[in-house]
């Protein structure tokens, strides 16, 4: 009786929402600027109505970014599950939309498909969050783990869209060997990770971490996106660069860094950087000079400020517009195992995003490789900016509106657009 | 040639005095410049004040402060030089250099100020002491580290660094070493309790253990069981703070330990870990007040026995005049709680000469709600008759009990402290246009005698008394057997409310306990349905966040932590 009762209520909204008479319009503007009551859930709404089949339009920079979906009675009952704001328009209003775009820095990018998303992270469960899954559940786009076995059995050329979080690359466990080597969360890392090598093949975890970063740099290379922040941006390059060379402290591969590692690096190879300097201590928690805060190194730990969102021309170079695409352009930083990239070390051709106005550092990077492309923003969670091990995971229905997370969630939409050629 | 130097002599000694006076009238001068932010002029002062003696400390202090807000630091430095030729022994000479030459940004004449003064005073681990701090707020920790392992080797003792040697190890994030040093260190200076605890409460969740083991070995120490306790307290786990004291031997330094302890628990309402501090404070050395605070914190607990024996004992070891004052107001509210009415009734007559009338009056409204417990109205009716309490609002609510509502409407009014029974009764109060509704009464009436049971049914039977506010008593009464455990009966008010007074503002609030319920019940999927139903239904709603976040936990979405 109950269910039926509840089946009947649905079936009656359900109703009301397909026929409302002059309610129903021929679209529904989900405006992205201060009109918005749920940003993040926004992109989980924009990626529905595209796994469902239908069509979007992404409205660079007008209001904030908006989305342009069909009005359909699901859309309508998602977003008012989801708390998302809208405007019904009819063919008339979008045609006064398009006029407003055409004579402004503003262009609608077609959203045709969505992507397939994988997020690379262990099947066991660090002490610390992972900022884009958390953005990708809140939001309730799906999206599959991976993880070493995975990408060794070649399985990544099956999605679209691939995110890289807090692994550390050089497989060094981010060097936390010297301050958790007595936790157990550390030891059992250690331990699960040594066992994924060596039933892999690999004598060590550096060993394997190091064959992971190929793949993923043949991933990109072959046309791939990949996303990656904290600690995976810098490891990755560090790892890819020295494909030939041991950088890896004693305590994780059982041999000394190569005293001649800074010399023998291959930048020629990596995705952003260029002429680092590795830190050789295995006593010091940063992995070389690419990070400007050092976050982990109390000496050199430089303070967090804010960054600044370029602006980029929406008809020329939509690819960059739509990775800034936010309802505000200066951002409070946040740390992460690695936060900011240093100008110096970024090769010529990286486009930067965002910028501590004044600093030797970036904050947020994109860039194409081969016939990919790659993103790399630095920090841990947008929303919590001293996170550190241990403490709670943020929870983002305190935080529907945060600017720092919409630029995790332009990523994973990025990839549905039908590209243009870049003009610039 | 002895006349010339005897008179040199003689007018040195006559105008000594004099150059001295003008001394200090310059050192005042310089501060009262300083005050006024004219720094140029007060380093001018200073200057005139070092004249007879170059390291006259606050002169040299008072040109320091002046020079760095000029930025002339870098002529200080001689003056520094000068003073600490003079005196080579003082050592706030030497700590205002260093301190001058890191704010210069001199690197190198740091290091070699450091070394200068090391060399001076052999034996002494003041430099090294005052250079690693500096280092350390620097955040150059390699380098303090250099220099103390430096310094423990030329004095062959780790002995008198064990501060700098906390702070050290806790900026490197090595949480078990920095215990170890922080508990020699208070060991040391007691007073330096704080500062532990404030180092060591940002460790990481994962390296609490190791600072628990470190402060936790042999042998007990008072100090390094208050750093624990204190540091068990702020993460939260106030009971484990206590288990780490109550092992301490009842001394005096335990006693003081102990009621510090509590201080701190009560500030975090941990009342019953008060509680037991206080009482095993007081056991080792009898101290009624301290018991009397012990009963209070038991009954804010919820303890009321606890507070009863506390309070008894109290009362037996002081004379009338002082228990009526301390214990005999939580004596009274303990035995009301506890049921013990006439009991209390007894212990506040026999006091009653000892009790000023502003601290009778709210004795008497605890005796009165303890009457109303009982199930005895008249007696309260009548006991608040007699007294001199002005809170109508008790009468308010005897007048609810009595089912009028309309004297009940007359008496009662909102609070900012106002209970959720307060609540309930006010909204009905606004609700509905009845004047009389001895069914309504007598729910209130159950529910305060603690009832939930009868209050839940009364409720129930009362929504056919009072139709204007039929959802709100149905609520009320499904909260009350949702609380009571007894599901059935709350869901089938809900679903009631929901299906036949869908428009009423209770409808997406029965909807929403519904939900609530199914999803702890582990019927997930149902409680999807209902808080669906519930946000596309009722828009509007000041239930939405709410709701949205129920879905959220319900689609296993983020789990909140805390």
């Amino acid at each position: 009786m109950l269910t039926f009762r509840m089946r009947f209520w649905r079936a009656l909204t359900v109703l009301l929402l397909c026929f409302p008479g002059a309610a129903r319009a021929q679209h529904l503007l989900v405006p992205m600027d201060d009109e918005q009551s749920n940003h993040l859930k926004a992109y989980g709404l924009t990626y529905a109505a595209l796994l469902a089949g239908g069509r979007a339009e992404w409205l660079l920079n007008y209001r904030g970014g908006s989305f342009l979906l069909p009005d359909t009675p699901e859309i309508r009952r998602r977003a008012g599950l989801d708390g998302v704001s809208f405007d019904a328009i009819d063919d008339g209003a979008l045609n006064d939309i398009r006029g407003v775009m055409a004579n402004g820095n503003m262009d609608a990018v077609p959203l045709e498909k969505a992507p397939k998303i994988a997020i690379y992270t262990a099947p066991y469960s660090p002490p610390w969050d992972d900022a884009v899954t958390l953005a990708l559940k809140y939001a309730g786009i799906p999206y599959t783990p991976i993880w070493d076995d995975q990408v060794e059995h070649g399985e990544l050329a099956k999605y679209d869209w691939i995110h890289l979080f807090h692994e550390d690359f050089t497989g060094q466990l981010n060097k936390f060997y010297i301050s958790y080597r007595g936790a157990p969360w550390f030891a059992e890392q250690q331990e699960r990770s040594l066992a994924t090598a060596k039933a892999l093949g690999f004598p060590n975890i550096p060993a394997l971490k190091k064959d992971v970063a190929e793949h993923l740099r043949q991933y990109v290379n072959n046309g791939g996106f990949l996303f990656a922040m904290c600690g995976a941006t810098e490891t990755l390059e560090l790892a890819i660069a020295a494909q030939n060379v041991d950088i890896a402290s004693v305590f994780a591969d059982g041999t000394p860094v190569d005293e001649h590692a800074d010399e023998k690096m291959d930048w020629s190879r990596t995705f952003a950087t260029r002429d680092a300097h590795l830190e050789p201590s295995p006593y010091v928690s940063s992995m070389s000079d690419i990070d400007g805060h050092q976050a982990n190194v109390p000496g050199r730990r430089q303070p967090l400020g804010t960054f600044t969102l370029f602006g980029f021309s929406a008809k020329f170079d939509p690819v960059a517009s739509m990775l800034v695409q936010d309802h505000r352009n200066v951002i409070p930083d946040f740390y992460g195992v690695t936060t900011s990239f240093m100008r110096r070390t970024l090769k010529p051709g990286v486009t930067i995003l965002a910028e501590e106005p004044g600093a030797p550092w970036v904050k947020y990077i994109h860039g194409d490789y081969g016939k990919g492309s790659w993103t790399f923003l630095g920090g841990h969670d947008p929303e919590d900016p001293q996170h550190a091990i241990g403490n709670p995971p943020t929870d983002l229905s305190l935080h529907p509106n945060s600017p720092g997370y919409r630029l995790i969630l332009n990523n994973v939409l990025f990839p549905a657009a039908k590209k243009k050629p870049l003009k610039t | 040639m002895h006349f010339i130097a005897g008179v040199a002599c003689a007018l040195a000694l006559a105008f000594a005095p004099a150059a001295r006076a003008q001394e200090n009238d310059a050192y005042s001068r310089g501060e009262l410049f300083e005050q006024q932010s004219k720094f140029a002029e007060a380093a001018e002062a200073y200057t005139q004040a070092l004249a007879s003696d170059p390291a006259e400390l606050p002169a040299i202090l008072g040109l320091e402060r002046a020079d760095a807000q000029l930025g002339h630091l870098d002529q200080f430095l001689p003056v520094l030089e000068r003073a600490i030729a003079a005196k080579p022994q003082l050592a706030p000479l030497r700590e205002a250099q260093l301190r001058s030459l890191r704010t210069l940004g001199h690197r190198d004449q740091l290091r070699a100020a450091y070394e200068r003064w090391r060399a001076d005073v052999p034996g002494d681990p003041t430099p090294a002491r005052s250079y690693s701090r500096m280092l350390i707020a620097e955040g150059d920790l390699k380098g303090a580290d250099s220099v103390l392992r430096q310094a423990q080797k030329d004095l062959g003792t780790g002995r008198g660094f064990d501060y700098e040697l906390a702070q050290l190890r806790a900026a490197s994030g090595l949480w078990d070493l920095a215990a170890q040093s922080w508990r020699e260190a208070v060991e040391e200076n007691a007073y330096l309790d704080q500062a532990a605890t404030f180092s060591l409460v940002s460790a990481p969740t994962a390296a609490r253990p190791s600072i628990v083991r470190a402060l936790q070995a042999a042998p007990v120490t008072v100090s390094a069981r208050r750093v624990l306790a204190s540091l068990q307290l702020m993460w939260g786990t106030p009971r484990d703070g206590w288990e780490s004291l109550r092992v301490l031997p009842p001394d005096s330094a335990a006693v003081v330990a102990w009621g510090d302890f509590a201080t701190k628990a009560e500030e975090v309402e941990a009342w019953l870990v008060a509680r037991d501090a206080l009482a095993a404070a007081q056991h080792a050395s009898p101290e009624p007040r301290a018991l009397a605070r012990a009963a209070y914190d038991a009954l804010r607990g919820g303890d009321a026995a606890g507070a009863l024996f506390l309070a008894t004992l109290g009362e037996r070891t002081l004379d009338s005049a002082t228990a009526a004052a301390t214990i005999v107001p939580v004596h009274v509210r303990a035995l009301s709680q506890s049921g013990k009415v006439a009991d209390a009734a007894q212990v506040l007559n026999a006091y009653a000469r000892f009790l000023r009338p502003a601290d009778r009056a709210p004795l008497d409204r605890v005796l009165a709600w303890g009457w109303i417990r009982v199930g005895d109205v008249a007696k309260a009716r009548e006991l608040l008759a007699h007294s001199d309490s002005t809170g109508a609002d008790a009468l308010g609510w005897l007048a609810l009990y009595d089912g009028n509502l309309a004297a009940a409407r007359k008496s009662l009014r909102p609070d900012v402290e106002s209970s959720s029974e307060a609540l309930a009764a006010l909204a009905l109060l606004a609700r509905t246009r009845a004047d009389t509704a001895p069914v309504t009464g007598r729910a209130f009436l159950a529910l305060a005698r603690g009832d939930t049971a009868a209050a839940a049914a009364g409720f129930e039977q009362a929504a056919a008394e009072l139709g204007d506010a039929a959802p709100l008593l149905l609520m009320t009464a499904a909260r009350l057997y949702a609380a009571h455990h007894s599901e059935q009966q709350a869901v089938s008010l809900w679903s009631a409310i929901v299906t036949k007074s869908s428009d009423a503002p209770e409808a997406p609030e029965a909807e929403l306990d519904w939900a609530r319920a199914l999803r702890h019940g582990g019927q997930t999927q149902a409680a999807i349905e209902h808080l669906e139903h519930l946000i596309l239904t009722y828009p509007q709603s000041a239930l939405l966040p709410q709701a949205r976040r129920e879905l959220e936990l319900s689609r296993n979405g983020i789990l909140p932590q805390s």
